[in-house]
C-alpha cells in the first residue's frame, strides 16, 4: 500500500511539473493570434488593404457601449451588421467590457502579449498607453486616411505628435436642462447663481472625489489654468480657486452636488433636478425621460467662456495583433462618413468627420461645447491631476475648506508626484 | 592453527533520511511545487519589484528590466510622499489595527452572549434561530456592501428613514435624521478620532460577524459537562460566577483561535471598506488592503504597490507571531 501511494505521489509531482512547464495560452479572445513581440517598425509603409477590397480574417474587438444609455450599442451593432454583410470573409468576435474596467483589463492583457485586436474608447488613457507601449503607433497606417477628420480629432488622437488612435467622435460635457422649467438658459455663471439663489430651478452637479472631469470647464471661466508648458501645475496662480469658491457659493445657494454620479443622473431623469452638467454619452437616457430636453454650453465666467475638457473617442489597435492592417482597415471602415452618421443619428455622437452636418439641436449643443473646449492633454503629468484635484473639490464642497488652500495643496501634491 | 574469524555482516551505509521521511517528502512535494509556483515565486518577484520603478512596459516577455530605485518606494510610503491625496501610512495602519480589534471584540462578546441564550434549556425553535442567524454569511460580500451602503444613504437610506420615523414620534425636525453616515467629516464622539463611516462599517460587519462566533461558541458550550454547573450551583455560585468559572474556561480554547482567525480576516476585509465607504471620508476608513488595490488599479504605481505589499507582509507576520503566542497560552480546562 505504501509503495502504491509513493508511486501516486511521484506521478502527481511529474504531472504538476509538466503542466507548469507547458504553461498556459495567453488570454486572447478566440480568433486572435497574438505574437510574442511587436513587429519592428520599418521605413517602408506597410501593405494596407486596398481601397474597396473586402476584408477577410478574424478580429476580436472590445467596446464599452452597454455602460451607457444603450443607443451607442444600437449604433455600433448596426455598423457591425453592415460591415459583416459587406465582408462575408470577415469574422468579428465582439466583447462588451464595462467602461470602468476596460483600460485596466486591456492594459494587463496587452502588456503580457495578449488582448483583443482593437477596442474603442475615449482618449482618457491614450498618453499612458502610448508611453507604456500597449497600443500601436498608427502613424504609417493612417497616412492619407484622415483627410476628412477635424484637426481637433486628429490632434486628440496623437501623443508626442504620433497617431495612436483612429478617431470616431468628440466629446465634452455641457449643460443639460429641462426646457419646461429652465425657460431662460443661464449664459453666465452669475445668471446661474442668481437663478439658483432665487429658486427658479434646481441645479445638480457631480461633485465628489471623482468630479474633477465634470467641473474642469469652470476653471477657464474664472481665468484658471492647470499646467504650463513644462507640465508643472500652475493652478494655484489664480482662477482655479475662484472657480471652486464659486461652486461652494452655488451649493450654499441651493445647488446640489452629488458624490455619486448615478444620483445626479437619476435626479435629472426623475425631474428633481432641472439642470445638470454631463456628457453626450448619457443623452440617450435623458432623451427618454425628459420630454423637453435642451443642451447648451456651460455658462461663461468673468474671465471668459467655460472650457470643458474635450476628448476623442476612437479605435485603439493592439500592437500584439497578428492582423494590424486588417484592424486598421476595419477601424477606418467603422469610422467612415456613413458609420459616423449612424453614430450621430442614433447615439448623439459629435462626429470627428468634418463633412457630417449635425441636424439635432442637442448634438449641436455638444458640438458647440467641444468647439470651445480644452483639448485633453496627453502628458504624463495629467495622471496625477485627477485624484488631487478631485480631493480638493471634495474638500471645498464637503468640509467648507478654503478654496485657495485646497487648490494650493492639490497643486503641490501634483507637482510632488510628477517630480516637479 | 589457523584463526577462523566469522565475517561480520556489512553495515548498511547510513542514510540521510529514513524511509518514513522520504515518503512524507514525496507526498508533500506536489503541494510544495504548486506553492512554489503560485505563492513563493510571485512573493520573491514582488520583493524585486518593490526596489524598482516597475511599469506595464516591463511586463512583456523579453522587455527591458525596470530601473532600480533602491529603497525609494519604501521611503515614499513611510514619508507619505506619493503625491496621492489622503495617503497617510501610519494613520492607515493604526486604523486598520483598531478596525480589526474592535470588530473581533464585539463579535466575540455578541456571539457568546447569543450562544449562551440559545443554549438555554427548554428554549423552543432553537434550530430555526440558528439557521436564520447564519444567513448573513451566505450572502455574497458585494451584495452585503451595496445593501448596507444604500441603507446608510443620507437621503433615502433605511437607517435615516427609521430615525425619521422615530424622530417624528418625538416631534424632532426632519433634519435631525438626515445623517451623512458615510461622508461626514466630523467625529461623532469628542476626542475619539473615528468618523461616522467607521461606525457604519462596524454595524455592517457586526451583522455579518457575530453568527459564526455564535456557532463556534455553541459548539463549545455543548461540550461542557452539565455536572460542573450542578456542582457549582451546589457550592452556591450565582449565574455570573458559574459563567465565569465554568463556561468561560471551556469557551476559551474554542473562541480564542477563532478570534485570532477573525482578527486576520477582518484586518484584510476588502469589500466593506472599498464598496461601502470607498475609504471616505478623505481616506479615514481606508484599509491597507484597499490602499494596495488603489495603488495598482488607480495610481498604476506598481513598484510602490509592491513595496506596500511587503510592508503588509511584515505587519501581518508580526500579528501572526503575536497571535500564535496567545494561542499557545490558551489554558485548557481539564475537569
Amino acid at each position: 500500500m505504501t509503495k502504491h501511494l509513493r508511486l501516486l505521489a511521484i506521478i502527481a509531482s511529474v504531472a504538476i511539473l509538466i503542466a507548469a512547464c507547458t504553461g498556459t495560452e495567453a488570454t486572447t479572445a478566440p480568433g486572435t493570434d497574438a505574437p510574442a513581440t511587436v513587429a519592428p517598425a520599418t521605413d517602408a509603409p506597410p501593405a494596407s488593404e486596398p481601397a474597396g477590397a473586402a476584408l477577410e480574417g478574424t478580429l476580436t474587438l472590445w467596446h464599452t457601449y452597454s455602460s451607457g444609455a444603450g443607443t451607442e450599442l444600437d449604433a455600433l451593432n448596426e455598423i457591425l451588421d453592415e460591415v459583416r454583410a459587406e465582408n462575408p470573409g470577415l469574422t468579428l468576435n465582439v466583447l462588451e467590457v464595462p467602461f470602468n474596467d476596460v483600460f485596466n483589463k486591456y492594459n494587463a492583457d496587452a502588456a503580457t502579449g495578449a488582448g483583443p485586436d482593437l477596442f474603442i474608447a475615449p482618449n482618457d488613457s491614450l498618453g499612458f498607453q502610448a508611453r507604456e507601449g500597449v497600443i500601436a503607433d498608427l502613424e504609417m497606417y493612417l497616412a492619407g486616411n484622415l483627410g476628412d477628420i477635424t484637426d481637433t480629432a486628429v490632434e486628440g488622437s496623437k501623443v508626442d505628435g504620433m497617431l495612436y488612435m483612429v478617431p470616431e467622435s468628440l466629446k465634452a460635457v455641457a449643460m443639460y436642462y429641462n426646457a419646461d422649467t429652465v425657460t431662460t438658459v443661464p449664459a453666465t455663471t452669475q445668471e446661474l447663481l442668481d437663478a439658483v439663489s432665487a429658486g427658479t430651478y434646481t441645479a445638480g452637479f457631480f461633485g465628489g472625489a471623482n468630479g474633477a472631469y465634470h467641473n474642469f470647464g469652470w476653471w477657464a471661466a474664472f481665468g484658471g489654468q492647470l499646467m504650463d508648458e513644462t507640465g508643472t501645475c500652475i493652478a494655484d496662480q489664480g482662477g482655479v480657486a475662484e472657480a471652486h469658491a464659486y461652486l461652494a457659493e452655488l451649493q450654499a445657494a441651493g445647488a446640489k452636488f452629488f458624490p455619486n454620479y448615478d444620483d445626479m443622473a437619476n435626479g435629472f431623469k426623475d425631474g428633481s433636478l432641472d439642470l445638470i452638467i454631463d456628457g453626450p454619452w448619457a443623452s440617450g437616457g435623458y432623451r427618454e425621460t425628459v420630454a423637453n430636453l435642451g443642451v447648451a454650453p456651460m455658462p461663461a465666467g468673468p474671465a471668459g467662456p467655460a472650457q470643458p475638457l474635450s476628448g476623442v473617442d476612437g479605435w485603439y489597435i493592439n500592437p500584439n495583433s497578428a492582423n494590424i492592417e486588417l484592424a486598421v482597415a476595419f477601424a477606418l471602415r467603422t469610422t467612415d462618413q456613413s458609420a459616423q452618421q449612424i453614430f450621430v443619428d442614433k447615439a448623439g455622437h459629435i462626429p470627428a468627420n468634418a463633412n457630417i452636418a449635425i441636424t439635432d439641436p442637442l448634438t449641436q449643443g455638444f458640438a458647440d461645447a467641444v468647439a470651445t473646449g480644452f483639448p485633453r492633454p496627453q502628458v504624463k503629468e495629467l495622471d496625477n491631476f485627477w485624484g488631487n484635484f478631485g480631493n480638493a473639490l471634495q474638500q471645498v464642497l464637503e468640509t467648507d475648506a478654503d478654496a485657495t488652500t485646497a487648490i494650493a495643496t492639490a497643486c503641490s501634491e501634483m507637482n510632488t508626484a510628477n517630480g516637479k | 592453527m589457523t584463526a577462523v574469524s566469522s565475517p561480520l555482516p556489512a553495515r548498511k551505509p547510513r542514510q540521510l533520511l529514513g524511509a518514513d521521511a522520504r515518503t512524507a517528502i514525496l507526498y508533500l512535494s506536489p503541494a510544495f511545487i504548486v506553492m512554489g509556483l503560485i505563492t513563493f515565486y510571485p512573493l520573491l518577484f514582488q520583493v524585486y519589484m518593490s526596489f524598482t520603478d516597475f511599469g506595464l512596459r516591463n511586463l512583456r516577455p523579453g522587455a527591458e528590466a525596470p530601473p532600480f530605485v533602491g529603497i525609494d518606494n519604501y521611503v515614499k510610503i513611510l514619508s507619505n510622499n506619493l503625491g496621492i491625496p489622503n495617503f497617510h501610512f501610519i494613520r492607515m495602519l493604526f486604523f486598520n489595527i483598531w478596525w480589526a480589534f474592535s470588530n473581533v471584540v464585539i463579535h466575540v462578546i455578541l456571539g457568546v452572549a447569543i450562544a449562551v441564550m440559545l443554549n438555554t434549556p427548554g428554549l423552543r425553535l432553537k434550530r430555526i434561530y440558528r439557521a436564520v442567524y447564519i444567513l448573513p454569511v451566505v450572502i455574497p460580500p458585494i451584495i452585503v456592501a451595496t445593501v448596507w451602503r444604500n441603507m446608510f444613504d443620507t437621503d433615502n437610506g433605511a437607517v435615516n428613514n427609521l430615525l425619521s420615523t422615530i424622530g417624528g414620534v418625538f416631534n424632532l425636525p426632519e433634519s435631525a435624521s438626515q445623517i451623512n453616515w458615510l461622508r461626514d467629516v466630523n467625529d461623532p464622539i469628542p476626542l475619539v478620532p473615528l468618523p461616522l463611516a467607521y461606525f457604519a462599517l462596524l454595524t455592517a460587519n457586526t451583522w455579518l460577524g457575530w453568527p459564526l462566533n455564535s456557532v463556534v461558541a455553541t459548539g463549545a458550550l455543548q461540550s461542557i459537562p452539565g455536572e460542573l454547573y450542578e456542582a457549582a450551583e451546589m457550592d452556591g455560585a450565582n449565574a455570573w460566577q458559574r459563567f465565569r468559572t465554568v463556561t468561560v474556561p471551556f469557551l476559551r480554547p474554542a473562541m480564542l483561535p477563532y478570534a485570532i482567525y477573525g482578527f486576520v480576516v477582518t484586518f484584510n476585509l476588502f469589500y466593506l471598506s472599498y464598496f461601502m465607504t470607498a475609504g471616505q471620508p478623505f481616506g479615514r476608513t481606508e484599509l491597507l488592503v484597499t490602499q494596495a488595490f488603489r495603488l495598482v488599479n488607480e495610481q498604476r504605481l506598481y513598484g510602490v504597490a509592491a513595496a506596500f505589499a511587503v510592508f503588509m507582509f511584515f505587519i501581518l507576520l508580526t500579528i501572526t507571531i503575536i497571535t500564535n503566542k496567545l494561542a499557545k497560552a490558551t489554558a485548557r480546562y481539564d475537569a
